[in-house]
């Protein structure tokens, strides 16, 4: 009789247990942030380390993006399309965090990455950056840097050399036939990258982007950050 | 002072009258430069191109009165996520049909200018077409919009 009694509390405490772990994990499915148009990632990804160069102040590297928020788009300032409209859209965003600060825990800091170092130097690749809004930041570096840090986020480019109506792609390292150099366009992901404070990746936007719909994303996602 | 206050009134008027001209069975409406930053190597000419006529029309190429280095017929693609910026040896507009020249897809691309405009300023653009005649359209300043799909 007390075995059985022994046995019936047991097996009620695997309910309660079961019971426990099955709400935890239902409250941990609420936690995800419900978003429109961002791809938060199951599990924040480490990035590998990176030292970049913005003109003025100190390098930018992973230390740079720990305890806030960062935006991190790739372009360049030869991209005569592509690039302005995204700057102009992070531009609005930031100035519709600037008008109302309660829409957000704490608004993140926008990082253009030149994936041509070749051309865009860091002062001119910061003043660039700022025309769209103050607090743009524009940064490059090491080729090998920024390739690696492309490659680790998850964005992409790549040269394409247009010769007499023909398109071809060089990779820089192997050599690039004379006189074509500096003929290139550079084909790129339009995706925005979110890091969260920790320095990880956190989530992705992608392209087209509304700066009213990533700021009820960034909202729900720092709502949701522990 | 005076010749400043002209400039900003024909500005002003610019943007308040959507510009319009027909040509050639072409017609050219809202052309506009996007504001760039002063040192950027490339600004992008946009405009919505209606074809009146029975047969294709295209740009094949394009003048400027603003100093640059050469101009370019560019199109945007988006494939597989990437976006795609090509050379363009025309822009074309169907018969009886409407292209749009918009950030994200078919745009005139000036490249090296001497001096970025300011907003507000107008920039003088020749289009060349594929049946060799010319229009002249002056296409104002102004930021950019937002989105690639507007």
């Amino acid at each position: 009789m007390e075995n059985t009694n022994l046995q019936r509390g047991f097996g009620i405490s695997l309910i309660c247990i079961g019971l426990l772990l099955l709400l935890s994990g239902c409250q941990g499915a609420d936690e995800k942030p419900v978003t429109e148009m961002a791809t938060v990632l199951p599990q924040a990804k480490k990035m590998t380390d990176f030292q970049l160069i913005n003109y003025g102040a100190e390098n930018f590297s992973n230390d740079s993006t720990k305890g806030q928020w960062s935006l991190f788009f790739f372009g360049y300032t030869r991209c005569p399309d592509v690039c302005p409209t995204e700057l102009y859209m992070l531009a609005e965003l930031i100035r519709r965090i600037e008008e109302n600060p309660s829409s957000l825990a704490q608004a993140p800091q926008v990082v253009f990455v030149s994936v041509d170092p070749q051309q865009d130097k860091p002062q001119a690749l910061r003043d660039y950056a700022q025309f769209y809004h103050p607090s743009i930041l524009g940064v490059t570096g090491q080729q090998s840097v920024v390739d690696q840090l492309t490659r680790t986020m998850g964005a992409f480019y790549e040269r394409v050399y247009h010769l007499n109506g023909e398109i071809l792609v060089f990779n820089v390292e192997d050599g690039v036939p004379q006189g074509l150099e500096n003929s290139y366009l550079i084909n790129h992901s339009a995706t925005i990258f979110l890091l969260n404070p920790d320095g990880d990746l956190h989530a992705i936007f992608s392209s087209p982007h509304d700066p009213d719909v990533m700021l009820r994303d960034l909202a729900a996602i720092q709502s949701a950050w522990n | 002072m005076k010749t400043r206050f002209m400039r900003a009134a024909g500005a002003v008027l610019l943007m308040l009258t959507p510009f319009s001209v027909t040509a050639g069975g072409l017609q050219v409406t809202d052309p506009w430069v996007r504001t760039a930053p002063p040192n950027a190597p490339a600004l992008a000419a946009f405009m919505k191109l209606e074809n009146h006529t029975g047969t294709e029309l295209s740009i094949v190429d394009a003048r400027t009165t603003l100093a640059v280095d050469h101009i370019e017929l560019h199109r945007t693609t988006m494939v597989d996520g990437i976006m795609k910026m090509t050379p363009q040896t025309a822009i074309p507009v169907a018969a009886h049909s409407t292209t749009l020249l918009k950030p994200g897809s078919w745009h005139i691309m000036l490249i090296s200018p001497q001096k970025v405009p300011l907003s507000g300023e107008s920039v003088e653009l020749t289009l060349i077409l594929s049946d060799g005649s010319e229009q002249k359209v002056i296409a104002i300043v102004r930021k950019g919009k937002m989105m690639m799909n507007d």
